[in-house]
């Protein structure tokens, strides 16, 4: 079993070693610009003249290309075909089914929204792959995103995991003592309350444990937080953030005047 | 002044009306090691809580008298202000860690990053805390990949490295086994040595017989005895009352009750009871 929920994959490249709110700033850039540009192609420029290419660099390509071809590229599908067939625009159809046609506009329309849709979700992944989780909120936290809010993002990733392990054991346990999980639908679905039951129950006083043991180390201490690593971060990148912030506000700009 | 002063301490859970604590009054000197005994639900987890601040600040419900510790009241102080002075551990070290971090170390400089050590110190203090429970080996490890026993150590080192003042555990061994239980109560005696005052909830009376100062029986909320460990362990008003006490007193005394123990104590450990038995002829 995985002991943790995180896409981070440890690299030494350029990208890794990026401060995190740069490669933050960059991801929500690249999705603004791909949906708000009022350029036909905008989305795949993004794709692949940013995008793909920054993968290379940040030694993440592998791992990058996979997640784009087993988890985007199936839903961007889907979302392509439905977008296609059901948008009633347009009159040259191209492709019936059925009742249902595909015109070129439709066509078109669904594309360039499957496209924004993939560069939006590839920007984030890109992101995930190079970010360690501890850092970003570290580092969020250093600018004054409070603590709470970042404890419960780290601990959710990580207690994902444990709770997959604790929901098997629960699950070897009760049917040791006979449960059936196996058979027809109504059966597993009555099986169900033995089975989430203890794992809520067990959770909630899980919780107030916990949130013993972070009080007995300070966690609510009025005192200014220090952080154990140092986070990188340098001048040249608060210009790239500050140049990207800019870069959003033309792309709005440039879409309200062409509209 | 003793360090510690628990002054007619009763407390009730809320909803519940039998109190787990009454008329608790107990003086804890510093560098002391106190160990509390007793069944399951006597009420040393509660008063573990209490001295720690968590009783009343965190659990509400009834309570009376007073807890006072290096000169504070916890009822006068914050929650967070007491801890920097407390530090507990209890039982189920799995719910004991953070959840915010991915390695052993940084798991133990967590508390640290809280209360606002600088980066450097927070490294050397997390150092040495890992060298005195000896877990070095474990330090780039996931707190959530180790087994029961090394997570309590982790929990142990976690409080260690805030350096509080009174070191409260409840029951910080109950997942080791013999050696690293051993060598958690030598590391405490070392710590009680140094100027820390440790009190500690738990089973194993041999271990307290040879490590603590002072042991406090407990009972049904309420303090039924206290005094050296040789004294409390082996009295009768502890075997009356059914506390588990460890097999070779218990072997000893039913020697004794058959008229074949001479000697005039009863053992607490393998070597008194091997030369108390081995007198028998």
């Amino acid at each position: 079993m995985s002991d943790r929920l995180s896409f981070h994959v440890q690299r030494d490249s350029f990208l890794h070693r990026l401060n995190p709110l740069t490669k933050l700033t960059l991801a929500f850039a690249l999705v603004v610009v791909a949906f708000v540009l009022p350029f036909y192609w905008t989305p795949i420029f993004v794709l692949f003249a940013v995008i793909v290419p920054l993968s290379v660099s940040g030694k993440i390509f592998r791992e990058f290309s996979w997640a784009a071809l087993r988890l985007i590229l199936p839903a961007v599908g889907f979302l392509f075909v439905m977008q296609a067939l059901f948008q009633p625009i347009g009159e040259q159809v191209v492709f019936k089914f059925y009742f249902l046609d595909a015109t070129t506009e439709s066509v078109a329309y669904a594309f360039r929204n499957a496209a924004r849709i993939f560069v939006m979700i590839s920007a984030f992944t890109l992101f995930l792959l190079s970010t360690h989780p501890s850092e970003l909120m570290s580092d969020l936290t250093r600018r004054g995103l409070p603590s709470q809010f970042s404890y419960v993002v780290i601990s959710t990733l990580q207690i994902i995991p444990q709770m997959q392990a604790k929901a098997n054991a629960i699950i070897a346990a009760q049917r040791s003592r006979g449960l059936d999980t196996e058979s027809s639908f109504l059966k597993r679905a009555g099986a169900l309350g033995p089975l989430v039951g203890p794992l809520v129950f067990g959770s909630l006083v899980e919780v107030e444990e916990r949130a013993i043991a972070i009080e007995a180390r300070g966690f609510t201490s009025k005192r200014a937080k220090t952080s154990l690593y140092e986070i990188a971060d340098s001048k040249f990148e608060s210009v790239l953030r500050w140049s990207l912030v800019a870069l959003v506000v033309l792309s709005i700009g440039l879409n309200l005047w062409h509209s | 002044m003793a360090f510690v002063n628990v002054r007619n301490l009763t407390y009730a859970y809320p909803l519940t009306k039998q109190p787990a604590l009454q008329d608790i009054n107990l003086q804890i000197e510093e560098g002391e090691f106190v160990a509390l005994i007793g069944a399951n639900g006597a009420g040393k987890s509660t008063l573990c809580y209490a001295l720690a601040g968590f009783v009343p600040h965190f659990f509400k419900g009834e309570l009376q008298g007073e807890v006072e510790a290096d000169g504070k009241l916890s009822s006068q102080s914050t929650l967070s202000e007491w801890t920097l002075n407390v530090g507990l551990t209890f039982q189920n070290p799995f719910n004991q860690i953070s959840g915010a971090k991915y390695t052993v170390f940084e798991e133990i400089a967590f508390g640290l990053e809280n209360i606002g050590v600088p980066r450097e110190e927070i490294k050397v203090r997390v150092e040495e805390a890992l060298a005195l429970t000896d877990i070095r080996e474990l330090a780039r490890r996931s707190p959530y990949s180790l087994s029961g026993g090394q997570q309590q150590r982790v929990a142990l080192t976690s409080i260690l490295v805030m350096r509080p003042k009174l070191l409260v555990l409840d029951e910080p061994t109950s997942q080791m086994d013999p050696v690293g239980a051993k060598e958690v109560f030598s590391a405490v005696r070392k710590l009680a040595q140094e100027g820390m005052t440790v009190v500690m909830a738990e089973h194993k009376t041999e271990w307290i017989a040879r490590f603590a100062d002072r042991v406090v029986a407990l009972k049904e909320g309420r303090i039924l005895m206290q005094g050296a460990p040789r004294e409390v362990l082996t009295s009768d008003l502890l075997f009356e009352n059914g506390f588990g006490v460890s097999r070779y007193t218990s072997a000893a005394r039913e020697a004794r009750r058959r008229g074949l123990w001479t000697k005039k104590s009863l053992p607490v450990s393998l070597d008194e009871a091997a030369e108390g038995f081995g007198a028998i002829r």
